[in-house]
């Protein structure tokens, strides 16, 4: 087993899958059982985004095709904007009410 | 034994190698060989920008901030412009006319961006 | 390379880039200059969609067809609308910046892009564009707490819902091999051999879109973001955008995934149903009325859906007639929340309409037939909307659909009426401050529309028809 386990080594496209899985529950968990800070939000926004990153780059190379790779750039630098205005956006949040913890974003209830 | 999937990693290895011994060269090169005078300023923390007087836990200054967002963006357009690059011979003018337009958005962004005063330290 | 095709698109990207120059570079205030432009831009472009061919251009990247033409007109009319009612208002809350008729240009650029896309790159960068403009939008009052919170709450949820939209695209990719509608079509056309991946690729393609349109159990930014937010950027939110992301939603089940219906439609039926329901029962308790139509836009999502639901011609014609007529009478009914302040400031609890016919009689009246209109009272213009996608639903066989639809259609009348008891028979609260001619020609034109809709209905449901011929292919 240990022998005929090194070809099986080889990292295959459901790996890839795998990993990219467990990243977006990671992001997606990050988002709703975080109770402490927005900036930790983003991150698990980024962390989803670089699970479809991940997923697309490694369908594009299974499939031979580069429609993958390109949307991948596309992602890449609308994310980018996305953090952009996300920060912009905590910014402003934080010039109001002088604090980013999750648990005091509950002006707006009902 | 020979693995193939981590035989092709060798050549890393190797950087990796050369890349560690040059650092502990360096770094202990300059603790045998360089003459040491500590003095309190020298050895007090240096942080960028700020004098060294306050509590580590500092409150960095919003207009780093600002300058952080505005290099992600700008940053991004070098994610296109690499393998425009180097497409170029094999996507014509419609290829070069599709960046030069890319390109204008983003100068308007950055005119924009200009007259807002977002630029201007002060 | 086929440009006509997008030349509405072109116009908007090009008049959005000329106004921020044009607003930027002169010292003084430059907002109602650039506001009219945006409106002019709007017009312009509502008039190349209508005259627009049909075909598709940048290699399949887009399409331009009766249901593109239909889709388009409807969100101009409503981005137009927005523009219209944020004159007044922002100029006297400090809002008057020219940026807020940039960024309408800019969403309602992503809102064409997307009811146009036949790709999911396209119909992803479309609803990022409308997306990232909606969430500065919402925090446009930047030193207001609430605005602020609505805007990040926005973010937060907006940004999960494009993650997880995306991540249902890799998906698809994956399985089928292409991210063009046409060929995910064709990968699909023998639904037996649908893997399993494609159809988990699917749900998280559906469940980011309910975050859009705010489906019921993806609703929750929505009263929040409603009740924070600047009313005229909530008039905004509950229009174009809303029937961006259904004709997405149309666009999306009804091509690519056409041949799955099978498996979408019992998710349809379920988010239709939530949100109905939801609608109904939690507008009941609320005192701020932007709160309460953002329980209303929940409502009236679910209906809508009924017609996405029923996965038949009928149905789809009727979810095109009910956003159409959503559209317009929601114009009208957020013209007289933009419309009410009180000793020049702005007030938006239920109470604040006391009395109103006594104080403003063209008004209350006015809203009291919207808000009939809204409860689907004939022969008012909602009557209809809810009539056509009840009664595919029906022919669908999808009768605890209709028949939900009608029970919650009774209980939501409650709160609407509960509006027009309170303007007619309340003792008055003080008269509201007289309101600008920019908001009463909305107010009217929707009043008047909704009013006389029942009159000559047929081109709108032509064009419905006309629409869904060229979804469905």
């Amino acid at each position: 087993m240990a022998m005929g386990g090194i070809t099986e080594m080889a990292v295959s496209l459901a790996h890839y899958l795998t990993v990219s899985a467990i990243l977006l529950v990671l992001g997606v968990f990050g988002i709703f059982l975080n109770r402490k800070n927005v900036i930790v939000i983003l991150m698990s926004v980024e962390l989803i985004l670089l699970a479809v990153n991940l997923n697309m780059v490694a369908f594009s190379s299974a499939l031979g095709d580069l429609t993958g790779q390109v949307f991948t750039m596309f992602i890449l630098t609308v994310a980018a904007a996305e953090a952009a205005i996300g920060l912009a956006i905590v910014v402003i949040y934080f010039r109001n009410r002088g604090t980013i913890e999750v648990e005091d974003i509950s002006t707006l209830k009902g | 034994m020979t693995q193939p999937l981590l035989a092709d990693y060798f050549p890393i290895l190797v950087f990796l190698g050369i890349a560690g011994g040059i650092a502990i060269a360096m770094v202990g090169g300059a603790y045998l060989a360089a003459r040491q005078k500590p003095y309190a300023e020298k050895l007090s923390t240096y942080e960028c920008g700020f004098a060294p007087f306050e509590d580590t836990r500092h409150r960095f200054d919003v207009r780093f901030y600002l300058v952080a967002i505005l290099f992600i963006i700008f940053d991004l357009e070098v994610a296109f412009l690499f393998p425009w690059a180097i497409a170029l011979g094999d996507i014509g003018w419609l290829g070069f006319g599709s960046m030069m337009g890319f390109l204008f958005v983003l100068t308007v962004g950055f005119v924009y961006e200009w007259r807002k005063g977002a630029l201007d330290w002060e | 390379m086929n440009w006509i095709l997008a030349l509405p698109e072109l116009v908007l990207a090009l008049s959005g880039l000329a106004i921020l120059g044009i607003g930027v570079l002169p010292k003084r205030n430059t907002h109602f200059a650039c506001a009219m432009a945006a409106v002019g831009a709007f017009l312009l472009a509502a008039a190349l969609a209508i005259g627009a061919p049909e075909g598709s251009a940048f290699g399949g990247q887009i399409v331009s067809d009766a249901f593109t033409r239909f889709a388009k007109v409807l969100i101009l009319i409503g981005a137009a609308a927005g523009v219209v009612l944020s004159l007044d208002y922002n100029a006297r809350e400090g809002l008057d910046r020219f940026e807020y008729p940039v960024l309408l240009v800019f969403a309602t650029l992503g809102m064409l892009v997307m009811v146009s896309a036949n790709d999911l790159m396209s119909l992803y960068i479309g609803l990022e564009l409308l997306s990232l403009s909606l969430y500065v939008v919402a925090a446009f009052n930047r030193d207001d707490e609430r605005s602020a919170e609505a805007g990040l709450k926005y973010f937060v949820l907006g940004a999960l819902a494009s993650g997880l939209l995306l991540y249902g695209s890799s998906l698809t990719y994956g399985f089928t091999g292409t991210t063009n509608f046409d060929r995910i079509a064709d990968a699909l056309s023998d639904p037996s051999k649908a893997s399993s991946g494609l159809v988990v690729g699917m749900v998280f393609v559906i469940v980011g879109l309910a975050f859009k349109v705010s489906a019921v159990p993806f609703h929750m930014w929505t009263p929040d973001v409603y009740e924070g937010a600047p009313t005229p950027v909530t008039a905004f939110f509950a229009a174009a955008p809303k029937v961006a992301a259904i004709g997405l939603f149309a666009r999306v089940l009804g091509g690519p995934f056409g041949d799955l219906a099978g498996q979408w439609q019992q998710v349809i039926v379920l988010i239709s149903l939530l949100s109905m329901v939801l609608g109904a029962f939690a507008a009941i308790g609320q005192s701020n009325i932007k709160r309460l139509m953002a329980y209303s836009s929940i409502g009236h999502v679910g209906y809508a859906l009924v017609g996405l639901a029923a996965a038949s011609e009928a149905g789809m014609r009727g979810l095109l007639v009910y956003m159409a007529i959503y559209l317009l009478m929601n114009l009208g009914a957020f013209a007289v929340l933009v419309a009410m302040r009180r000793q020049g400031r702005a007030v938006e609890r239920v109470e604040d309409l006391a009395g109103l016919a006594r104080t403003d009689l063209s008004m209350a009246v006015w809203m009291a037939i919207f808000m009939f209109s809204m409860a689907g009272i004939p022969p008012l213009a909602g009557f209809f909307g809810k009539m056509f996608v009840f009664k595919a639903a029906i022919d669908a066989g999808l009768w605890t659909l209709a028949i939900v639809g009608v029970l919650s259609s009774v209980v939501s009348a409650f709160y609407y009426l509960r509006i027009v008891k309170v303007m007619f028979f309340d003792e008055p609260a003080g008269a509201l401050d007289p309101r600008p001619a920019s908001v009463s020609f909305v107010m009217a034109a929707s009043g008047v529309f909704t009013t006389l809709f029942f009159l000559y209905p047929a081109p709108l449901v032509a064009a419905a028809q006309a629409a869904v011929a060229a979804l469905l292919g």
